[in-house]
């Protein structure tokens, strides 16, 4: 390198004069030899996929002008939207914060805590952040688990939310429902005056039981309320 | 470029990228794989090479990126072995020139100190200590400014020279 750092002592020479140096072997110079070159393109193949490219962009974009068909039950509704901001962090990354901004959060969301949940050596805590879900301003937590699976716990006003009864599950002294949506799975219940939700995509049947617990650690450890 | 020649000349980087994929993946039967689906790529998307600019430094691209897509994850997953040692902090054989023992220890101390650097670390130092490559070829390689590379560079030597301490060779 004709561009050293001043100061180097020499280490970049010695990298350069003593670590080892692998050559290719004899098989993988065969096999690279015998790599194919891709095939010329026939000329009618561009303007086809050109013309195929603008149909879909067309179809995507008067898709997208539909407007949104929700589903009309109120707890599949809110447990949709809340998937979808689950969809959104696994896709795009969650800010990750050292301590969790409680008043900042509060003064955002609309959304006090008396206690919050903030990770143990099982499920450690990535972010948080206001959300506006289903009409409502409310709070959004990621966790993600030791296996990598990101945990979304959201608290939203619940209004006149009512949990559906035939989806309750008995988990220690709590009766949440499980709700599938999408290929996820969510913990859906009503705790004083708002309505959380726990997302992850555990919908394995032998992740229930893991699942379960997660729902615990937050439930017992959380105490949310509407600040307004 | 004639199809060839693109050939003749990508095939003439081949032991430098079988080389850059070793340390990259730690372990010659993915460092096999690597290259060989370097070729692949570097074959099928030929008609993207711009004739003019570096092949050399496009090369390596594709194999760092196929790197970081495809084999880091996996990487990751083996970093450690069971007993909890890395088991790519194991001395491996290799084609190190066979002189005095001394020699030796202070080959593969470098090797070792090397395979644990981080991958950026491990990279740039690669390309521009080890294969020689201007500094912007490597910022192109590592999508990323001059300005960072020289820093990484920097950062690099900075550890390795720890790392070296701890292994007593200067």
């Amino acid at each position: 390198m004709t561009d050293r750092e001043p100061g180097d002592d020499g280490l970049g020479a010695r990298l350069a004069r003593d670590l080892p140096r692998y050559t290719a072997p004899p098989h993988v110079r065969r096999a690279v030899l015998e790599t194919p070159t891709a095939a010329p393109r026939p000329v009618w193949v561009t303007p086809l996929l050109s013309a195929a490219a603008t149909a879909l962009l067309l179809l995507l974009v008067g898709v997208g002008l539909l407007p949104p068909r929700a589903p009309a039950d109120p707890a599949r509704r809110l447990v949709g939207a809340v998937v979808t901001e689950h969809t959104r962090a696994l896709r795009w990354g969650v800010r990750h914060q050292e301590g969790l901004p409680a008043a900042w959060l509060t003064r955002e969301s609309g959304i006090g805590v008396q206690r919050i949940f903030t990770g143990d050596e099982r499920l450690g805590f990535v972010g948080a952040e206001p959300v506006y879900l289903d009409r409502e301003r409310g709070m959004a937590l990621h966790y993600r688990d030791v296996e990598g699976h990101l945990v979304t716990y959201v608290v939203l006003p619940a209004g006149t939310l009512t949990v559906p009864d035939r989806r309750r599950v008995q988990i220690d002294r709590f009766r949440p429902a499980l709700i599938r949506d999408d290929g996820f799975s969510a913990w859906l219940w009503r705790q004083g005056g708002v309505a959380c939700v726990i997302v992850a995509d555990m919908a394995a049947p032998d992740q229930l039981d893991r699942f379960k617990d997660y729902y615990l650690r937050v439930r017992l450890a959380t105490e949310p309320f509407p600040a307004e | 470029m004639a199809d060839g020649d693109f050939r003749r000349e990508a095939l003439g980087h081949l032991d430098a990228l079988y080389n850059f994929a070793v340390y990259l993946t730690r372990n010659p039967p993915d460092a096999d794989d690597l290259v060989q689906e370097t070729y692949l790529r570097a074959f099928r998307f030929s008609d993207r090479f711009q004739p003019g600019t570096h092949l050399r430094a496009w090369l390596f691209q594709i194999l760092r990126n196929t790197f970081l897509t495809f084999y880091r994850l996996r990487e990751r997953e083996a970093a450690l072995a069971e007993d909890g040692v890395p088991d790519w902090d194991v001395p491996m054989f290799h084609d190190a020139p066979d002189d005095d023992r001394g020699a030796m220890d202070a080959h593969t101390d470098l090797e070792r100190a090397m395979r644990r650097l981080p991958e950026e670390f491990r990279t740039v130092l690669l390309l521009a200590e080890v294969e020689g490559m201007p500094l912007e070829e490597v910022a192109r390689v590592m999508g990323c400014p001059v300005g960072t590379v020289k820093s990484r560079i920097f950062r690099a030597k900075e550890r390795l020279r720890v790392l070296l301490k701890d292994y007593g060779t200067r």
